[in-house]
């Protein structure tokens, strides 16, 4: 195997520092002179019809500089995911949608004077019916939120292969109905953003997304500017997971308060409106039929999902879409057909939410799979290693598998577990389970591609720095873009200094989502760097009288292969480069992955240049008199192509795996019968704290992928896909209770074990 | 207004503060001291820890005026002067507890707290130790680690 000086090592994070000393900036701590503050005044209504906003009497407290409604805006719709779904207002016109939408907002002296001054801004509602339950607001009777016949915002219909046929041929068929939650993202830090416009109205924001490019072009689409006039600076951002993969809409309610004021402006949600008003995991029902041979070979499969897409479209549309293509991912079936409707609700809306769509489809799938095992009498572990996809298979949709492990990983998760030995020894109230998943690096969603792009300045000295457009949400990519950097110039990681995010200086990146930075930036930064080291090589092989190719740059010198005293030292090959900026050199780096977008005709792509794969085994405890249930242990076997930096990359499986323990579990967003979210605090909304952390155990099984840079394949999302029907399949093996519904709640999985001890004693 | 005077990062200081001002936004907006985060302001996530009189506190469930004539430590003040980190800091950066970092300051004080109290903990005492100090991102399994490092050291 190749050996690397800085790839492949366990270094500390770049910016740990920084942060382990209260010294990380976040946009809550940004202060700029003379920065009132903005509130938000939401709808207390799930479906009205705006009749009039007098806002006279807010506008004239002493300390309020400015109040805005739709009137201040330009009346354009977000962009999220593109016509013709565009359907969201800075500000509600006419009409408000779900508790929670954004009518009106305020900019004072201190937030205690804004938010006295909302109550004093009076609205006049026309209240609505409103619909909450998207199999309901599916029917024809039902009131439209939108325009959308029968408040269907997307419908779609495909077939791989001869679906009909593949059915007909089946030894069975199976048929289940799977339903999933809203959970919320639970960032620690709140979402907010500062605005500042200066005299020639150039607008800057402060926000911890994790894309600046989106929010910038958002930013200029809705307030009518040019994008080149909005500059989104680089924050430490505290925590995405998908919530801030678009813009948040409190930038642009921001930036118009600035712009009405004069003044810079700073808005910070709540707890309470970052559970009730920011996006959720989009709640599924998933009816999936599979067709399967008498030895367990799966042969057909009908997925139909109907999506709780709430209020507005956001990028409902494409986690959707991805859901659905993922229902016939990391195993084998041949046949195809994916059904689904995107429906409109009077609810908080959904958006991305790490697995964009595949952590609802593969709850279903693995669940599934573990019936159909238990209906067959075949191994749950050896009907998975029956079916997985294997290296250079295509899937049915189209995804061409350049590199798997999963089959390893299957076998790793259930050796570690102890598989042969529980299933032989079988204990009550004990038991074990199993699920995988495959999930892309970086996705071909958007026409002009899935690029990303960066520049390298190397230093007469022989450091660098790299800008990149790329966002850290805090999963360490900028680390990981460092070491790759490093590594490439032969440097170490301290002599890489970083600048990301400023979209006035840091060349375009699509963000941090669909697990892509590692992929995408990190062949981005391989190439800048070559390109860098194309041009000092060139100036130093006619010093050396030697072929580039030949050349190697380490410690700031450049030598020949094999004849570490034939160098050069970098500086001297910069100042002698008919290129050279002043005292340094360039390079630039711009990488689309060889990935397709999806034919609209045939549904056929190869979404991604890359596939992840991953199994999870999980040990629970459930104690039958209370139904409460006790992740044990969770073995966690991941490939990942290859570790930039194994410790970041068992940061993100750790992590994602307790949101995966409290999507099965624990999380759940509840509405009361008005529309409004009720568990709005840590307390009733449960997630995970160290008391509840079961023992982890990940095993990272590397297969140098081809087009991934020293062979690494994206991490960030799958750690949480196969978490929660692994558990699901683990009480399940506990006590012979299927929970088709997530979350598992205790009260839910008492009610599953007296049913099932009923219908064994009746 | 009230005028209080206390021990702040090893050096006296005082200021004015309405009765209803919480010791976090003191820290935060007087005192410019960003580094005890809001996560949200009722004493559920930790993310405002610092420490009052040897103990770890939520500063987001104290009001400014209480900690009149007592010593406060923030993260901020963790660190040697010149720089040098906390071997809780350290262990930290060393083991790669720190992801968002947006809980970190406070699950640096609490851990801080703990080791003060109980040199070292066992898993299951750090597990309570950091039990009310809620992270997103790690898992904990890298910050457990990381308190638990700091005995060997």
């Amino acid at each position: 195997m190749q050996e690397f000086s800085v790839v492949g090592k366990r270094l500390p994070r770049i910016d740990a520092v920084d942060k382990v000393m209260g010294k990380a900036r976040y946009t809550t701590d940004i202060t700029l002179p003379g920065m009132l503050f903005g509130k938000i005044l939401r709808s207390p209504h799930a479906h009205a019809r705006i009749l009039r906003i007098d806002t006279t009497r807010a506008g004239k407290l002493s300390g309020v500089r400015a109040v805005i409604t739709a009137k201040d805006t330009l009346g354009i719709k977000y962009v999220h995911a593109g016509p013709p779904f565009q359907d969201k207002d800075v500000l509600a016109p006419d009409k408000v949608r779900y508790v929670g939408d954004e009518v009106a907002a305020v900019a004072a002296d201190s937030e205690e004077i804004a938010e006295h001054a909302l109550t004093l801004i009076d609205v006049a509602y026309e209240v609505l019916p409103a619909l909450f339950d998207p199999e309901e607001a599916m029917r024809p009777c039902a009131p439209r939120i939108h325009d959308a016949e029968n408040n269907i915002t997307m419908r779609g219909l495909r077939n791989y292969g001869d679906v009909d046929k593949a059915f007909d041929e089946s030894d069975h068929v199976f048929e289940d109905r799977f339903v999933t939650q809203a959970v919320a993202h639970c960032c620690m830090e709140p979402h907010g953003s500062v605005a500042s416009f200066d005299p020639k109205g150039n607008l800057t924001v402060w926000t911890p997304t994790q894309s600046p490019y989106f929010v910038q072009k958002e930013l200029a689409v809705v307030l009518g500017m040019t994008p080149s006039k909005v500059r989104v600076m680089e924050v430490p951002v505290g925590g995405g997971f998908g919530a801030r993969s678009k813009i948040c809409e409190d930038e642009a309610i921001c930036a118009l308060l600035a712009k009405k004021t004069g003044r810079s402006v700073k808005i910070t949600l709540t707890r309470k409106e970052e559970f009730s008003t920011t996006r959720t995991r989009h709640p599924m029902i998933i009816r999936l039929r599979t067709g399967v041979a008498r030895d367990g070979t799966l042969t057909a499969r009908h997925v139909k999902i109907v999506t709780d897409n709430g209020a507005y479209n956001h990028m409902g549309p494409p986690v959707m879409g991805y859901g659905a293509l993922a229902s016939a991912s990391h195993y084998r079936v041949p046949a195809v057909r994916l059904e689904t409707y995107l429906v409109y609700t009077n609810k908080q809306y959904g958006g991305p939410f790490r697995g964009y769509g595949g952590p609802q489809v593969i709850f279903a799938i693995e669940s599934q799979l573990d019936m159909i095992a238990d209906r067959l009498g075949i191994d749950k572990l050896e009907i998975r290693l029956k079916n997985c996809h294997r290296p250079g298979e295509v899937t049915a949709c189209g995804w061409r598998i350049s590199s798997t492990g999963f089959e390893e990983c299957l076998r790793k998760a259930a050796q570690r577990i102890g598989w042969e030995e529980k299933k032989k020894h079988p204990v009550r109230g004990r038991g074990i389970g199993i699920a995988g998943m495959m999930h892309v690096s970086g996705a071909k969603v958007y026409t002009d591609g899935d690029f990303s792009s960066a520049q390298v300045n190397l230093f007469e000295d022989g450091s660098a720095a790299v800008f990149s457009g790329t966002t850290d949400m805090g999963q360490g990519s900028t680390t990981v873009l460092a070491m790759i950097a490093a590594e490439e110039l032969g440097l170490d990681l301290d002599d890489i200094h970083m600048v990301t995010m400023d979209t006035d200086l840091t060349p375009i990146d699509l963000g941090s989502w669909a697990s892509r930075i590692a992929f995408v930036g990190g062949n981005t930064i391989r190439k800048a760097c070559q390109d860098v080291k194309r041009q000092i090589f060139e100036v130093a092989a006619k010093k050396l009288e030697c072929n580039p190719d030949d050349l190697v740059l380490k410690d700031r010198k450049i030598s020949v292969v094999g004849s570490p005293d034939r160098s050069v030292p970098v500086g001297e090959a910069i100042l002698e480069s008919p290129n050279r900026v002043g005292k340094m050199l360039t390079g630039k780096g711009h990488y689309d992955p060889p990935s397709e977008l999806i034919n609209r005709q045939t549904g056929v792509a190869n979404i991604s240049a890359a596939y992840s794969f991953a199994a999870q085994a999980v040990e629970v405890e459930v104690d039958e008199e209370t139904g409460k249930t006790r992740v044990v242990r969770v073995v966690a076997a991941h490939d990942v192509g290859r570790a930039i930096n194994p410790d970041i990359v068992e940061g993100q499986i750790e992590g994602a795996i307790l949101q995966g323990i409290g999507y099965a579990l624990t999380e759940g967003m509840i509405y009361d019968q008005d529309g409004r979210a009720e568990n709005t605090n840590f307390l009733d909304y449960k997630i995970l704290y160290s008391e509840d952390s079961p023992k982890i155990e990940t095993h990272i099984i590397e297969t140098d992928d081809p087009e991934g840079p020293y062979g690494a394949k994206g991490v960030g999302e799958p750690g949480l896909i196969p978490t929660a029907p692994a558990i699901a399949n683990a009480i399940d093996d506990a006590v012979g209770v299927r929970i088709k519904e997530l979350p598992i709640l205790q009260e839910k999985l008492y009610r599953g074990i007296k049913q099932a001890t009923r219908e064994r004693s009746g | 207004m009230k005028k209080i005077i206390f021990t702040l990062n090893h050096e006296p200081v005082s200021a004015e503060v309405a009765p209803h001002i919480i010791l976090a936004d003191l820290l935060r907006d007087r005192f410019q001291l960003t580094g005890t985060k809001l996560g949200c302001g009722y004493g559920e996530c930790g993310a405002c820890t610092v420490i009052l009189d040897g103990m770890a506190v939520n500063s987001c469930l104290i009001l400014a005026i209480q900690v009149d004539g007592r010593d406060v430590t923030t993260v901020e003040g963790l660190a040697a002067r010149d720089g040098t980190l906390h071997p809780v800091q350290k262990a930290f950066v060393d083991q790669g507890a720190v992801q968002c970092g947006f809980c970190t300051p406070g699950m640096v004080m609490m851990a801080k707290s703990l080791l003060d109290e109980t040199p070292n903990p066992t898993e299951e005492e750090v597990k309570k130790g950091i039990g009310g100090n809620l992270c997103r991102c790690t898992g904990y399994k890298k910050i457990i680690k990381a308190i638990q490092s700091v005995q060997e050291e």
